[in-house]
């Protein structure tokens, strides 16, 4: 986990330090493991599943559900949910079109999208700070004001409810699509932005006070205020990033889908959490990571892809993903049982 | 010792003040708006809209109270299963008689509500995720078992809809419904579901049988989702996969607004049919603006501005008494 | 009714292991009806185990346990046998009525409530015996105080009328009188016949109560003593090994005072709470001071306000630093001016369970080796980590390891290693020695006098008076949340101590002499 000093006091058989580093980082191992499990098994038996297209529309859309998923890890490693993304999704996409008809310039819009998707986020923390076990059935009333009210705005002097249009800039579809280029290069930006944001993650959360205090809040919350570590700046900032994220996956989604509809984020009400849980980062708090959420997207959307391999279509995929849910969970973060509760 | 015993009053059921105040407003407001509702037919009318979600709500109360924080997301889905089910399998084969309609209803709610239990009970995985992981499962089975909305309802149920007088069967079944929870809150059973939800280490440790406690209230809870189940068919005349989501959301906000603690040990079913009225009753007087197009995004802005508002009222209305 | 001397609960060869650590090793005890039967040792010894063992709410990795004849597997069974426990924890609901409370699990799922009426009169009766005012049983128990509840989990177990009452360290939030009135209660239910099993590691309860005490030992049953044999120096001497009073002073060589130094904390007229007397205290660099009193006194909030942790009514605590006095009111502060604390709730208040070793030592270190980005500089980290873990000798695996892999004591030496980290001047220990083995506890007791040789000043409460002989300067001892007494010197022994915590200064002549309450 961390940079770790050599010279370990007590000496250990090769074997037992290799145990030692599967039991740290077991969801890694779990994870990848998954993951190569279910490409060999997709080469197998769906034709065409190794091929450069399905790779590339598997990355794509592995790097929407990483990103929107980025602040669902964060919010997870505190102990709790934010339901509130979706619906920041969906708001974004029909914000945008709306804004840029408005007259205003695509990438000010933009910024702008996602500064009000920080504000909802931190509305969204301050609110349900201290409201513990309620706090994500917060996070889904604040979604779904958000949402209400970005629809109403767009909806004024429009002819459509819930969808908005407007000519999307070529660089900004070039970003998210299929065929987007990277520098010349055939993959879409939107997988190098989210390969670059997650390696800075990952380094953020390691070696700064703020993500050490994360971790330290998740595992224990009086511990970490011994230390002067903030409970309410962490929560605030960490769903404020959440709401940033999910804003920006949301514009990213406008590049790649063309039109702006509020319906486009539901998907991801359940399938950032799946990406978490699946991950191995515990939803009781304090342990997992972004890194493991990565597997985690990528391991559900290859399952995605198979599965439509296989012929099925959106309701049985979710079925699917919803029966792995408990199991994964049930790996890594088991409530104790009550009698060691006293 | 009167003035005790009125604190006491507030006390136990202080959390109702909320609901209460704000019935009687929106019902002055409603009878303003669209005086119709307050006619027989209009009653009557109320009545077979409000239904499954009042018994939608009622079915969360004992989940919710058992503590766990255990808010079942997966009520609505579960709600359309039974939905589902009923049209496509038992009305398609041929089982129509009323008993079996019921009966097919409540033990199916009641059995996946047992499977749920049983999960958070021995998988040991947070009753949120699995409530979630059973919202995912049914939607999914949903659409699978009906693609898009259609089918018909049994006969004897077609006219249901329409209904035109307030005794209409649908009353009788949220009747029996409340009847039911007066029967479960006369029985021992209430005092454990509340004990435990309140902490479940004292409960478990003064010989309360907690597991069967949860196991109870989960069937209970899957009871009352039958029982909506059947007044939805009833209220649609058909089967709709699609609604789940809706009914999960609107229940959730009806039980807060209700004055219960999603965190356990606090509620009841006056606080959660008052809830589910109020909800009705926003979502009527809405109607009568004439939003059009925006009204689905108008609901949607009201119920969840009401749902945020309510969460923080019920978090001080808790704080206020644990400190005085 | 059970007749007289039949044994009631009888334990044959018990072991239950937690990891690591093995709470009992092959316990054998029982006790019969008509007896109060005390289980005595110190914190970490295994009693609070063998009590939840007994309760059924914990099951043996080996062994056997009978009551009355059965062998209940969870506390339903258990309750149905005719046991009552009352835990440690305060276990209350604080949504319902003291009614409630008091009655919790008394009713069958399926079947009839016993009438109200009855529950009422019993239950009011009771609790107007134990409060020594009329309750109101329909009130929310959450707004209750502390000792308040402390009554009603009392008063559940006792109207269920157990044949076998199991008290663990139950009279923690009650003061003197209402322990006396809780002393009566036990009476009058051993005369009805039952079984009371108190376990405590406070020797004075006890002495006057029990008519027989079975000692623990890290983990095993060292004896058995009857009434005329419990005094406390028997207690004592069982409880502890024997050469534990030397623990300390013989390793380290005490650097010669020089005058009078100035203090390095000080607080005049300090109130913990509003209603409550003020006093003054001191520390000087080079100083180890013992606090201690009974559960409740105003100890732990004390240390807790030293360390900037809790706001004190009044007469905020001053630190000498070089660039002048400054106040010590917040966490902040109390960082800034060099005091550290450590608590003995690990699990609570300590260690981050899911984070490496390294991790929770040098977590205490981040906040002074931050750039101006908040970006943790981890160059001298590794050597720092090193150094703590070399100084307290703590076994450790990898430090990449996980954290709940060491055992307690090695659990506390990083945590003690965690506040070391920060280079403090003060250091704040809040009965750091709980569940701790007596290798660590030696060593801790070492590291903190060098520390206080070179210029620290340690401030260590206990509940333990052992801990304070041979180790401590000074020792304050709370009584109703001011010091009552400060005991240095030769007055500094066992005997002193304990009279102090129990409110008796030391002209009168006190004896702890076992006297028949029953008759």
């Amino acid at each position: 986990m961390v940079a770790i000093p050599t010279g370990s006091t007590a000496s250990k058989g090769t074997g037992g330090m290799l145990a030692d580093n599967f039991r740290e980082n077991r969801s890694i191992f779990v994870g990848i493991s998954l993951l190569i499990l279910l490409v060999v098994f997709g080469a197998l038996t769906v034709s065409g599943f190794l091929s450069v297209q399905n790779a590339r529309s598997i990355l794509l859309l592995a790097a929407f559900l990483g990103l929107a998923a980025l602040g669902q890890t964060l919010v997870a490693l505190l102990g709790g949910l934010d339901l509130s993304i979706p619906f920041v999704i969906g708001s974004a996409n029909i914000l945008l079109p709306k804004l840029m008809n408005n007259g205003l310039p695509p990438s000010l819009a933009i910024i702008l999208i996602v500064l009000l998707g920080i504000a909802a986020g931190c509305a969204n923390g301050l609110l349900s700070f201290r409201l513990q076990g309620q706090a994500l059935i917060m996070s889904l009333g604040v979604g779904f004001a958000v949402q209400g009210a970005a629809e109403i705005y767009t909806s004024l002097n429009s002819a459509f409810g819930g969808t908005s249009f407007a000519p999307v800039p070529k660089w900004l579809t070039n970003l998210a699509a299929f065929n987007g280029k990277t520098f010349g290069l055939p993959i879409p930006p939107v997988v190098v932005i989210w390969l670059v944001l997650t390696v800075t993650l990952i380094w953020v959360m390691r070696n700064t006070w703020f993500g050490r205090g994360v971790y330290a809040l998740g595992g224990s919350r009086i511990a970490a205020a011994r230390l002067r570590i903030s409970e309410l700046r962490t929560w605030v900032t960490v769903h404020g990033i959440s709401g940033g994220m999910a804003a920006l996956t949301g514009v990213l989604l406008l590049g790649f889908s063309g039109g702006g509809f509020v319906g486009v984020g539901d998907p991801y009400l359940f399938s950032t959490v799946a990406a978490v849980v699946i991950g191995g980062t515990s939803l009781l708090g304090g342990s997992g990571g972004y890194g493991a959420t990565v597997l985690g997207a990528l391991v559900l959307t290859v399952l995605t892809s198979l599965l439509v391999g296989f012929g099925l279509g959106y309701a049985g995929q979710q079925a699917v993903i919803g029966l792995i849910i408990v199991p994964m969970v049930a790996i890594y973060a088991r409530i104790p049982q009550i009698r060691n509760q006293i | 010792m009167n003035r005790a015993a009125n604190r006491r009053v507030l006390a136990h059921y202080g959390y109702l003040a909320v609901p209460l105040g704000l019935f009687i407003v929106l019902t002055i407001l409603a009878a303003m708006r669209s005086p119709n509702l307050f006619t027989g037919t209009g009653l009557a009318g109320a009545v077979i809209v409000a239904a499954p979600l009042i018994l939608c709500t009622l079915a969360l109360t004992p989940i919710v109270m058992v503590g766990r924080g255990s808010v079942d997301l997966s009520i609505g889905p579960l709600m359309g299963f039974v939905n589902v089910t009923l049209v496509a399998w038992l009305t398609q084969g041929g089982f129509t008689h009323p008993l079996a309609i019921f009966a097919w209803a409540m033990g199916l709610g009641a059995a996946f509500q047992l499977l749920q239990a049983l999960v958070i009970l021995y998988v040991r995985v947070a009753p949120i995720i699995v409530s979630l992981s059973s919202y995912l499962v049914l939607t999914g089975v949903n659409l699978l078992i009906m693609p898009r909305a259609g089918g018909l309802a049994p006969d004897w149920m077609m006219a249901w809809g329409a209904g035109r007088s307030l005794l209409s069967p649908v009353t009788f079944v949220v009747i029996a419904a409340l009847l039911l929870w007066a029967v479960f809150w006369r029985s021992t059973l209430h005092g454990h579901v509340r004990l435990t939800g309140a902490d479940e280490r004292m409960a478990y440790t003064s010989g309360v049988a907690t597991e069967k406690v949860r196991i109870g209230a989960h069937l209970l809870g899957g009871v009352f989702a039958g029982l909506a189940a059947v007044c939805y068919t009833g209220l649609i005349a058909s089967g709709d996969p699609t609604q789940g989501a809706n009914y999960t959301l609107q229940a959730v906000t009806a039980l807060v607004l209700g004055g219960a603690s999603l965190s356990g040990g606090r509620g009841g079913a006056v606080g959660s049919v008052l809830g589910a009225l109020n909800m009705f009753l926003v979502a009527n007087l809405l109607a009568t603006f004439h939003f059009e197009m925006i009204s689905g995004a108008a609901t949607k802005l009201a119920f969840g501005l009401i749902l945020v508002v309510s969460l923080l009222a019920n978090a001080l209305t808790a704080n206020r008494m644990s400190t005085r | 009714m059970t007749p007289q001397n039949e044994i009631t609960i009888r334990l044959k060869g018990v072991s239950k292991s937690f990891g690591e650590t093995r709470a009992l090793r092959s316990v054998d005890f029982e006790a019969r009806a008509g007896e109060v039967h005390a289980i005595v040792g110190e914190n970490g010894s295994g009693k609070s185990t063998m009590a939840k063992i007994m309760s059924g709410v914990l099951l043996p990795d080996q062994g056997d346990v009978e009551i009355l004849g059965r062998r209940p597997r969870n506390p339903i069974e258990a309750c149905d046998a005719g046991l009552a426990t009352i835990f440690q924890e305060v276990l209350v609901a604080d949504e319902a009525s003291i009614l409630d409370n008091l009655y919790v699990g008394r009713d069958r799922l399926l079947g009839l409530k016993q009438s109200r009426a009855d529950r009422v009169g019993e239950a009011a009766a009771l609790m107007q015996r134990f409060a020594g005012e009329p309750v109101d049983l329909g009130a929310q128990v959450g707004s209750l105080p502390l000792s308040m509840k402390q009554w009603i989990v009392i008063a559940r177990a006792i109207l269920r009328r157990p044949k076998i009452l199991i008290l663990d360290e139950s009279s923690a939030a009650l003061d003197l009188a209402a322990t006396v009135r809780l002393h009566e209660a036990i009476n009058d239910l051993r005369n009805a016949g039952s079984t009371i099993l108190i376990v405590t590691h406070r020797i004075a309860e006890l002495v006057r109560i029990a008519d027989r005490a079975t000692i623990l030992r890290d983990g095993e049953v060292v004896g058995m003593i009857g009434k005329q044999d419990i005094t406390e120096e028997n207690l004592l001497a069982m409880m502890t090994p024997a050469d534990r009073h030397v623990a300390v002073s013989k390793e380290v060589v005490r650097l010669p005072r020089k005058g009078a130094v100035p203090p390095v904390i000080q607080a005049d007229t300090l109130r913990l709470s509003a209603g409550s007397p003020d006093f003054s205290f001191s520390i000087e660099p080079g100083q180890i001071v013992g606090i201690t009193g009974l559960d409740g006194q105003g100890h732990d909030a004390f240390v807790r306000v030293l360390a900037g942790i809790a706001a004190p009514a009044s007469g905020m605590p001053k630190v000498r630093t070089p660039a002048g006095v400054e106040v010590l009111d917040c966490l902040a502060a109390a960082e800034k001016l060099g005091v550290a604390y450590v608590s003995g709730d690990r699990k609570r208040e300590g260690i981050f369970p899911d984070q490496s070793i390294f991790e929770n030592l040098a977590i205490g270190a981040y906040s002074q080796n931050l750039s101006s980005l908040g970006i943790i500089r981890r160059s001298s980290l590794g050597q720092m980590f090193q150094q703590e873990v070399s100084r307290f000798r703590i076994k450790i695996g990898r430090p990449s390891n996980k954290i709940t892999s060491l055992s307690g004591g090695n659990q506390q030496k990083i945590l003690i290693g965690r506040a070391f980290a920060r280079r403090p001047k003060v250091i704040v220990l809040n009965d750091p020695a709980r569940g701790v083995d007596l290798g660590t506890k030696r060593d801790l007791y070492a590291e903190l006098r060098l520390f206080a040789d070179q210029g620290g000043a340690v401030i260590y409460l206990s509940s333990e008076i052992e801990e304070f002989l041979g180790f401590a300067d000074r020792v304050d001892v709370f009584v109703g949340n001011t010091i009552f007494r400060s005991l240095k010197g030769n007055m500094l022994d066992e005997d002193e101590i304990l009279a102090a915590m129990f409110g008796q200064d030391r002209s009168q002549h006190v004896s702890f002499v076992a006297k028949d309450v029953a008759s």
